[in-house]
């Protein structure tokens, strides 16, 4: 039975983060604007690479700062200033309503995000950079990823889902990948940047055929 | 205990003090939080005594009830007050050690009695048959299905982590280091505990304060066939219920400090002073939210219990996580 | 070993010359890019049969890049479907560069932005899935899978039809997702090999196949689930198949051949790669089980689709469904003479599957429609592209003397050798049903007088260009070759592969 023995200052603090990082989470669940939800993907970005920054001056992992940095500028800053540029042209503001009510959707990512928790759990799976709680939130944020793409029904709530989900993996790679050389942390950044771009040119031709930014229409294609 | 500053008083004693301090302090805190909020909104605002002449004026004025009110409904404001008053028993509210008729109940019990209040006031309000009246009453049952379970999770939460569930412990554990007050679960509790009492108490973003609006009101509308003193005795509940709620919330889990540690009379007013001084700071917060943020919508408050619920299921989840 | 300058050559040419092809095409003209589009496909299909033979033995290697026999096995379907693609495209777009030749300067400009658009991206596909089998180490395999994923999105939209725009939305969102998984793989694939190779090594394959009975049981497990399923997303394999028929029936009929014949096998590399570590680490029985549950997942749910179409390249991309099924189940089986004939079923399959598509690009062209009730006869209208549409998709249905029905048949072999008699029971009972499907829709359509085509069909009725016929022509004597004599060399390089695959746990 867990809570028997108290974290000390390092790890309570970066799970603490990973906490805020799942909620921000949750709150792209509930958020109704679309450029809400960008600006809390750019907020979930600070949020990991502030994680990223405290790992480094707490575990002396020098490398760290400069993945901080390099994660901060793209994800933070570039990421959302591209999607919102890419949004200019859409008069939508508000984001389709999902499948489910927000109070149901919350219960059932709560519901997955309990089952990530616990499966992670299982596999006690440690690091020495940071507590194994910290994994199991990490899983918790992709598996809620998920639960807001398939629940959402426009397209930027699905790219700005999507983008969270990489938050999710830079989470987990913190926790048991904090020595991967920086190269490779970096071209991965690079990678998604790419992606980004690739999202955002589909999410033009989307709308500029149906005019909006609502995938309920995306029914043509079946069996 | 000895030591301190001046005589020192029985234990007896320091406990009806603390109920003292809650009847008598619940209004002054109501006051400055009304006071507060119209600075913030560029009014003069009212005096921060106010609630106390509100309160003898009610009790001058003539009592009438409903045709058809049923004893019950005279009796309710009655039992509100009194058990409002009972749970300064049961909580760390001047002094860090336990009182005598402290171990009487333990948090578990402390809510039930809180719970137990708020039920009283509803039927009272749902058996006039006057329509507001039933609506407000109806309208906070059903959320306080949501929010019922929210309370006892982030008691157990605390009490996981203290293996005890009783108030005082809790409250020396928290003050026992400053790991205690970062741990994840005891910052998601505190949040948790933060928005259920933004739902008693009834402020934004549930509901107004102090307007009767048809759309929104829950707790005004609970008391809208009272009149007189029983309308007095109810609002006075409301008060201490709001100040009570605020010494749990400061005393177990946010700022257990400046509690009287000996019996002598000077530790227990500095106690008095501080815990009022804490408590209007609370509501200090709470009158910035009030002018930060819009009423929600009557059905999106489910949504706000609903993140309450989360953040207290989630302090679960990290605890569990071993060391959370 | 590093081996002869020369075969390093050859890695950087397959390295390079793609996306030279790809920059020029920016600005060059239709008819130049073509050209320049087919000779780097035939100068990359030289290349990779040239080194064939060189990876029977050991490891060719130059910087990022490492290519042994596995590699090359999968550069083989790309490198093929490259050239004959090319090769098609000067006949598919031919017609409508006359057309657009013929028209006002606005279709011109259009035209020639549709064409310049559409050989970057082919160029740059292409260069993209040479790159995911060269790579060294499983985080840069993971980078050139993504970076195929985001061109051939760029490409499944580029017809702009309606459908066309709800299937690379589909495809993008769904793909990306399934290698977020993927690089959570890799992530903890690092964490297991950091245990014994240091917190700074850089995920190369050979110290991690080294290594790998060295490395931690637990969280290898969870790298391989989540590689089948992450990458899985990307083979198509159900239930995370979902874009796959949508993404395939919609694109251009040149990419649609690429997307089914060499970027589900890339893909499928990638899953292989960690199959190599895990089945070390692990044993066979887990690694082989998970795949064993997708295989016959994908086939049982394929074989059902392939029986209710209505489109004619959907039901072509149902078939590939099938067939990565067939591939999943026959690495599951472990032995070496299934796992050979697994690496023959992916090359035979690159072939057929492309020709298949290129032929059902002919149809649709002189048909004007995808409906598979509206097509028929074929067999008159197209003397030359009819019956080869009929010979692709026999070689897919398995039927000898064509390359698949050898490799099926060592896949079932090689299930019976490893007494694992109730899944290949499965096996060839669903892959009778999806035959049986297949063929029963794609007959129709071919071997039916044309007298029998409903009236209000638009048939133009005109046999293709010589460019649109030999691709095909070429594609069917390959799979012949593959079926009744593959090469020694080739032989060999199968051999050397499973033996990678297989590696030193006796099965």
């Amino acid at each position: 039975m867990g809570g028997q023995s108290v974290p000390d200052l390092f790890d309570g603090t970066a799970t603490t983060i990973a906490v805020v990082v799942l909620l921000l989470e949750f709150l792209m669940l509930r958020s109704a604007l679309l450029r809400a939800q960008v600006r809390l993907y750019a907020v979930q970005s600070l949020v990991v690479s502030v994680l990223a920054a405290v790992v480094a001056g707490g575990r002396g992992v020098p490398e760290l700062y400069a993945l901080a940095a390099v994660s901060f500028a793209l994800k933070a800053v570039i990421v959302p200033w591209l999607i919102l540029r890419l949004m200019r042209d859409a008069s939508t503001e508000i984001a389709g309503s999902g499948v489910l009510g927000v109070a149901s959707e919350i219960m059932v990512a709560l519901v997955v995000a309990a089952f990530g928790f616990f499966t992670v759990n299982v596999l006690d799976i440690h690091s020495d950079v940071l507590p194994a709680s910290a994994l199991s939130l990490a899983f918790a944020v992709v598996l809620v990823a998920f639960v807001l793409i398939i629940m959402r029904r426009d397209v930027v709530s699905q790219a700005v889902g999507f983008f969270s989900l990489e938050n999710g993996v830079s989470l987990v790679s913190l926790v048991v990948a904090a020595g991967m050389p920086l190269i490779l942390e970096v071209a991965f950044l690079f990678d998604l940047l790419v992606a980004v771009v690739v999202f955002g040119v589909l999410m033009r031709v989307h709308h500029g055929r149906t005019r909006s930014l609502s995938t309920a229409g995306l029914t043509r294609l079946r069996g | 205990m000895s030591g301190g500053v001046g005589p020192a008083l029985s234990p007896p004693v320091i406990q009806m003090a603390q109920v003292a301090t809650v009847a008598l302090g619940a209004p002054l805190v109501s006051g400055v939080i009304a006071r507060v909020e119209a600075m913030l909104q560029g009014r003069h605002g009212p005096r921060v005594l106010q609630p106390y002449y509100d309160l003898a004026k009610l009790f001058r004025k003539e009592a009438l009830a409903p045709i058809g009110a049923s004893p019950f409904f005279l009796a309710a404001p009655v039992i509100s007050l009194a058990c409002y008053l009972i749970v300064p028993l049961l909580i760390p509210v001047l002094t860090s050690y336990a009182l005598p008729l402290g171990y009487m109940g333990d948090i578990l019990g402390g809510g039930f009695i809180l719970a137990l209040a708020s039920f009283v006031v509803a039927v009272a309000a749902a058996e006039t048959g006057d329509g507001y009246a039933q609506l407000a009453s109806s309208r906070a049952k059903t959320f306080a299905a949501i929010t019922e379970p929210v309370m006892l999770l982030v008691m157990f939460t605390v009490a996981i982590v203290t293996t005890t569930d009783l108030p005082y412990v809790l409250g020396a554990t928290v003050r026992s280091s400053p790991d205690q007050i970062v741990r994840p679960a005891h910052l998601l509790a505190s949040a948790a505990l933060f928005l259920v009492i933004l739902f008693e108490t009834g402020r934004i973003p549930i509901e107004t304060h102090t307007g009767t609006t048809e759309f929104g009101m829950i707790e005004e509308g609970r008391s809208f066939e009272h009149s007189g003193p029983y309308l007095a005795l109810l609002r006075w509940g409301s008060m201490a219920k709001q100040l009570v709620l605020f010494v749990i919330f400061l005393n177990v889990f946010v700022a257990p400090w400046g509690l009287a540690s000996t019996h002598a009379l000077g530790d227990v007013l500095l106690a008095i002073v501080l815990l009022l001084a804490k408590s209007c700071g609370v509501g200090c917060v709470i009158a910035v939210i009030d002018d930060s943020f819009a009423k929600l919508r009557l059905f999106k408050i489910t949504e706000f219990v609903a993140a309450a619920f989360l953040l207290a299921v989630m302090a679960i989840f990290t605890l569990y996580l071993g060391g959370g | 070993m590093s081996g002869v300058p020369f075969l390093d050559v050859l890695l950087l040419v397959l390295a390079l010359l793609p996306v030279a092809a790809a920059l020029a095409s920016v600005v060059l003209p239709h008819r130049a890019a073509a050209t320049l589009s087919l000779v780097a496909g035939l100068v990359c299909l030289a290349a990779v049969l040239r080194l064939v033979p060189a990876v029977g033995g050991g490891v060719v290697a130059v910087g990022f890049l490492r290519v042994d026999a596995l590699s090359v096995v999968f550069l083989l379907p790309t490198a093929f479907l490259y050239a004959v693609a090319a090769a098609f495209t000067i006949g598919y777009l031919g017609d409508e560069a006359a057309q657009a030749a013929r028209g006002s300067a606005a279709e011109r400009r259009e035209f020639g932005r549709y064409s310049r658009l559409f050989f970057v991206g082919f160029n740059a596909f292409a260069w993209s899935m040479f790159c995911a089998p060269m790579a060294d180490g499983l985080a840069l395999l993971w980078i050139a899978v993504e970076v195929t994923t985001v061109i051939s999105a760029l490409l499944v939209a580029l017809d702009n039809t309606e459908g066309a725009t709800e299937a690379a939305w589909k495809y993008v969102l769904i793909a990306s997702c399934g290698l977020g998984i993927g690089l959570l793989a890799t992530i903890v694939m690092y964490y297991a090999g950091a245990q014994s190779l240091g917190q700074s090594y850089d995920l190369a394959l050979q110290p991690l196949i080294g290594h790998a009975a060295a490395l931690p049981a637990t969280p290898v497990r969870l790298a391989f689930v989540l590689a089948v399923v992450g990458f899985g997303t990307k083979v198509g394999l159900v239930p995370m198949h979902t874009w796959l028929p949508d993404a395939h029936a919609e694109a251009p009929t040149p990419v649609s051949a690429l997307l089914s014949g060499s970027l589900l096998a890339v893909s499928l590399y990638a899953i292989l790669r960690y199959y190599q570590v895990a089945h070390v680490t692990l044993g066979d029985a887990f690694p082989q089980r998970v795949l064993l549950v997708f295989g016959i997942a994908s086939l049982l749910l394929a074989a059902l689709s392939l029986l209710q179409q209505n489109d004619l390249k959907r039901l072509l991309a149902y078939s590939s469904v099938e067939h990565m099924g067939i591939l999943a189940i026959g690495v599951s089986f472990g032995t070496p003479l299934a796992l050979a004939g697994v690496l023959l079923h992916v090359l035979a399959h690159a072939a057929a599957k492309g020709n298949a598509f290129l032929g059902a690009g002919v149809l649709v062209r002189s048909f004007q429609t995808k409906s598979l009730t509206r097509i028929r006869g074929a067999i008159d209208r197209l003397p030359w592209s009819g019956p080869l549409f009929l010979a692709s998709v026999l070689a897919l249905c398995a039927l000898p003397p064509f390359g698949l029905f050898r490799s099926e048949f060592e896949i079932v072999a090689g299930g019976v050798d490893s007494t694992r008699d109730v899944p290949t029971a499965i096996l060839v009972v669903l892959v009778t049903l999806a035959f049986l499907g297949l063929l029963g829709a794609v007959a129709r359509l071919v071997l039916t007088p044309a007298s029998t085509a409903p009236a209000a069909s638009t048939a133009r009725g005109r046999e293709p260009s010589v460019w649109m016929v030999t691709p095909v022509l070429v594609g069917v004597l390959a799979l012949l070759l593959l079926g009744v004599h593959p090469p020694a060399d080739l032989d060999a390089l199968l051999r050397a592969a499973a033996g990678q695959l297989g590696g030193v746990v006796a099965s």
